[in-house]
């Protein structure tokens, strides 16, 4: 057996973690560009316009040159109770909206979670709202569905003794938020589904052995396994409800009056109507500051459903 | 002890004896859960029922009080329908097609960077492409006009495709990302052991497993492209408007056309409805941005 | 605590395809552990499942404590089960997920609390777990969490499918015999799962071997490894397996590495009477008996396999096609490729059907 003489400790050596070359860098950067630049340009441009456009007087059916007048748009906009009137009557339209169908949704995905004769028949049928051209699907309910002399739903609303009402004119508001959830509950339904039918079977058959009824099956198993899926739901539905424009132009022309100007429509009125470029710009800058805020705490929750996915 | 199976079988088979409460409550609860889930089916499928029932109407038949059920069916709206939706058509389908090709060709280089061999900070670039799916393009209409105007592409193909390439790309990003983080690891480094470079990586492994997800991809642009009405509205006039802007303008302002109306939004909704059927399952994932497999 | 019964208990999911579970008779004895055992699609769990009443029966009854709960749903059989997955309620804590099913029972908080709390001791569960979510634990705690919501419930019989496959090999063992322990102390009748027969010998009073739905032998685990009713009981059993070769009849016994062995007269008798010209011979690698060259059956050493107590030879007999392992000192085994001889007592020798798997005269 040889023995060790020299037990002189080992010389230092300094070790430290490989970093990642100027050119791998840009290796992984090439890829991301071509769309990166292409968002910047086509997205940020525009607002950057519009910032610029905000503090200007600038009618472009007159002839007068764009000139600066400081924030008296700014100014317009806050004072302006059109403004005010139909950014509630946003917040209204897509909070009421979203609510019912989130809660018709999980109505409908509990329904279409049991197995029964003709269910994907009965899934595909309640999913064509969705799937139909909204402009397409306003007219008709616009027409053909809600007419006060010809429409389908007076008349199947006659045994409980309604009478040809005019529901675009007495009851404008209601319908343009009916149709965005006739529209959107088929949404809300899909997402809850999905999550219905990500539970694990087995837990369930454990609830059923440890004593459990459907209810409190639900309401203790079911209901906290669903709450990351209503809330994307809820998230999703609110972030493509509140831009809502194709069902109050076709429906109601933001009428009547403006009683169903939502904040895209009122935009679209200043540019169209009073051809106020400056207004519209201060207009559009305050909602995308308003966006912001509401946007920096949904993107927060977006980060954390979907950190459920990956997980 | 040994024991084997001395048949002493109930002759009785087990569903005759399940207790005739159980059975009444058992067979009750199904057929009232089908008929309602049918009720609620058909309830919700209704309007597009009648819409398409409508389309074959002569408008004397439409409008009527009450609302006609049977009536002799005409394919007259339809051939005023295909008469005067020739231009509109072809502008939207070249505006859907080209946007979602360009959706593609832009999208997956991009998800690539931010799945497979992610960039530094591809957290905040993920965030980057969502935001802008969140600020509502409404707030830059005026401006936006302004600037087609002056570059010449007011009313022009092009303004649209560029920008619904701009509304589509964030969400193909995300949704062609949660593809890629499908494919397996191990694949990917089988590959690179042996010898595969990064074009050789994406066109040989990345692309044949992700084919399947970059069809609901673009399934999911064209149905967006496809039923867009604010931007063609504000944005073109005759040169260039879709097909969301005819069905608007079969809305006349005097007298009341519901069984053409009926017709051209049926002719316009057919296309997206049979790819959504088909597409279902994609159809939820795409929505979710890749959020809900 | 109660016996359960199944009564000619049938499971048949297709037509025209065989049953899951074909008329399964089993008595299983108030307090006794019983251990259902098979391959995969034998059954085993589709019995333990109707048993439990998430699997209707297509024939025959189920019994649990003398009382027919065939048409009982699970919640009312007052069964507890621990699943293969565990199947743990992820947004409760430990502690919820322990006392759920006393809560839906209508147990007051306290008694709750008290009755969660010795079960986490029991089965040595830290008190700082308690408030933890499943997926903060590691897999062999959630498997503790598992048996504790059973035990929680002091139900009439404990159902247990394959508890221990998800566990690593150290851990497994280790909590084999905590679970069997465990069941010794608390007397409640256990049915439990498996596909791996050492779990079944170790820890069951009794052992059911079933295959393709029928059942094949109900005994203990002794009479199982010593009275195989048939060759898939004696190959199934018993590790490593028993070596099983088809081998020729001759006047005085049958022919096996170059030798005639003599054949047990109960055995001759029954196959002569069975017209058989061959059998299935079946000796267990520990009956081989290596001898110093003077032994009756010869053969070659194809692979040794050193576990350290003993040594597994893989031996090519004289004249025949499979080879066969015999159990050898660990101290000096043979080397591979060296000729060597057996030897083996007649009455360790089993025989069966060659066509029906049946042992001759068991």
């Amino acid at each position: 057996m040889t023995v060790i003489e020299d037990l002189a400790p080992p010389p230092e050596v300094e070790v430290k973690p490989r970093g990642i070359s100027r050119r791998e860098r840009w290796q992984l950067r090439l890829p991301l560009l071509p769309a990166l630049i292409y968002t910047i340009v086509v997205t940020q441009i525009p607002f950057l316009v519009t910032l610029w456009y905000s503090f200007q007087s600038y009618f472009w059916n007159t002839p007068a040159p764009a000139h600066f007048n400081g924030v008296a748009n700014y100014k317009a906009v806050f004072t302006n109770p059109a403004f005010r009137g139909a950014l509630v009557r946003s917040v209204v339209m897509t909070a009421t909206a979203v609510i019912v169908a989130m809660i018709l949704g999980v109505l409908l995905a509990v329904l279409l979670d049991r197995k029964f004769l003709g269910r994907s028949i009965v899934r595909t049928l309640i999913i064509t709202p969705f799937l139909v051209m909204p402009v397409a699907a306003a007219l008709v309910w616009a027409g053909p569905m809600l007419d006060p002399q010809f429409g389908l739903v007076n008349w199947l609303l006659q045994p409980f003794g309604v009478h040809h009402v005019a529901w675009l004119s007495t009851h404008a508001l209601g319908s343009v938020i009916l149709v965005m959830i006739w529209e959107w509950t088929p949404f809300m339904m899909l997402i809850v589904l999905a999550g219905l039918q990500s539970q694990p079977a087995e837990t369930l058959e454990a609830a059923k052995v440890d004593g459990a009824g459907a209810f409190a099956t639900f309401r203790e198993l079911t209901f906290p396994h669903l709450r990351p899926y209503i809330e994307l739901g809820i998230l999703l539905g609110s972030i493509y409800l509140v831009n809502v424009f194709d069902q109050v132009k076709a429906m109601t022309q933001g009428g009547p009056g403006t009683a169903t100007t939502n904040l895209p429509y009122y935009l679209y009125q200043q540019v169209n109507n009073a051809f106020d470029i400056g207004g519209a710009a201060a207009t559009g800058v305050v909602t995308v500051i308003l966006t912001i805020i509401v946007a920096t705490f949904a993107l927060r929750m977006f980060a954390r459903v979907f950190q459920f996915e990956e997980a | 002890m040994t024991a084997t199976a001395t048949a002493t079988a109930t002759a009785v088979p087990v569903r005759d004896r399940e207790p005739a409460g159980l059975r009444v409550r058992r067979m009750s609860g199904q057929v009232g859960w089908a008929v309602l889930a049918w009720v609620v089916g058909i309830a919700f499928f209704l309007p597009v029922l009648w819409m398409v029932l409508t389309a074959f109407k002569p408008e004397s038949a439409a409008q009527t009080w009450p609302p006609k059920f049977v009536f002799s069916p005409t394919l007259a709206q339809f051939r005023l329908v295909f008469s005067g939706w020739g231009p509109y058509v072809t502008h939207s389908l070249i505006a859907t097609t080209v946007s979602t090709v360009l959706v593609l060709a832009l999208g997956v280089p991009a998800a690539y960077a931010l799945s497979v061999h992610p960039v530094p900070h591809w957290r905040d670039g993920l965030f980057f492409f969502i935001s802008t799916k969140m600020l509502p393009i409404v707030a830059v209409i005026g401006p936006l006009y302004v600037i087609a105007l002056k570059t010449h592409l007011l009313d022009s193909i092009w303004v649209l495709i560029i920008l619904y390439t701009a509304m589509n790309l964030p969400l193909a990003i995300w949704l062609i990302r949660s593809f890629m983080l499908e494919v397996p690891k191990e694949m990917l480094e089988a590959a690179e052991l042996d010898g595969a470079g990064r074009a050789r990586e994406m066109t040989e492994v990345i692309m044949p497993v992700i084919s399947p997800g970059l069809v609901s991809t673009a399934l999911i642009c064209v149905i967006f492209a496809w039923n867009e009405l604010f931007l063609a509205l504000n944005l073109t006039t005759t040169n260039a408007a879709t097909l969301p802007m005819f069905l608007i303008s079969s809305v006349p302002q005097e007298g009341l056309y519901l069984a053409h109306l009926s017709a051209a939004a049926t002719v316009a909704s057919v296309p997206v409805i049979l790819v959504g059927w088909i597409a279902q399952r994609s159809l939820v994932r795409g929505l979710s941005m890749g959020a809900i497999k | 605590m109660a016996s359960v019964k199944f009564v000619s208990a049938s499971r048949v999911y297709a037509k025209d395809a065989p049953p899951a579970v074909g008329a399964l008779d089993l008595d299983i004895k108030d307090g006794e552990f019983m251990v259902l055992v098979g391959p995969s699609g034998s059954g085993k769990t589709t019995a333990l499942r109707m048993l439990a009443g998430l699997e209707p029966l297509d024939g025959g009854r189920v019994e649990i404590g003398e009382k027919d709960v065939t048409f009982v749903p699970p919640k009312d059989r007052d069964i507890a089960m621990v699943f293969q997955n565990y199947a743990l309620y992820p947004s409760k804590t430990v502690a919820e997920n322990m006392g759920f099913a006393l809560k839906m029972q209508h147990v007051p908080k306290a008694d709750r609390e008290r009755r969660v709390r010795e079960a986490a001791r029991l089965l040595d569960l830290d008190d700082q777990l308690l408030d933890r979510k499943p997926k903060a634990l590691s897999g062999g705690q959630r498997q503790r969490v598992a048996m504790g919501r059973a035990i929680v419930r002091e139900p009439k019989v404990f159902l247990m499918d394959e508890p221990l496959s998800n566990l690593d090999a150290k851990l497994r063992v280790q909590t084999r015999s905590q679970i069997a322990e465990l069941q010794r102390r608390l007397g409640i009748t256990t049915v439990y799962v498996t596909h791996d027969q050492v779990e079944a010998m170790t820890m069951g009073h009794r052992v059911a071997v079933l295959r393709d739905g029928q059942l094949q032998q109900c005994d203990t685990p002794r009479q199982l490894y010593d009275n195989p009713v048939n060759q898939f009981v004696a190959g199934f059993i018993g590790s490593p397996a028993m070596n099983l070769q088809t081998v020729p009849i001759t006047d005085d016994g049958v022919q096996l590495g170059g030798t005639t062995l003599p054949l047990p007269a109960a055995v001759s008798a029954a196959a002569r009477q069975a017209g058989l010209h061959e059998l299935v011979l079946g000796i267990r690698p520990e009956h081989l008996h290596l001898a110093d060259g003077s032994g009756e059956l010869r053969g070659e050493v194809l692979l040794v396999e050193e576990l350290g107590a003993d040594a597994l030879l893989h031996v090519r007999l004289a004249g025949s096609g499979d080879p066969v392992v015999a159990r050898a000192e660990g101290r000096k085994p043979p080397a591979q490729g060296q000729p060597v001889t057996f030897n083996v007592q007649t009455e360790d020798v089993f025989a069966f059907h060659p066509e029906t798997g049946a042992r001759l005269a068991g």
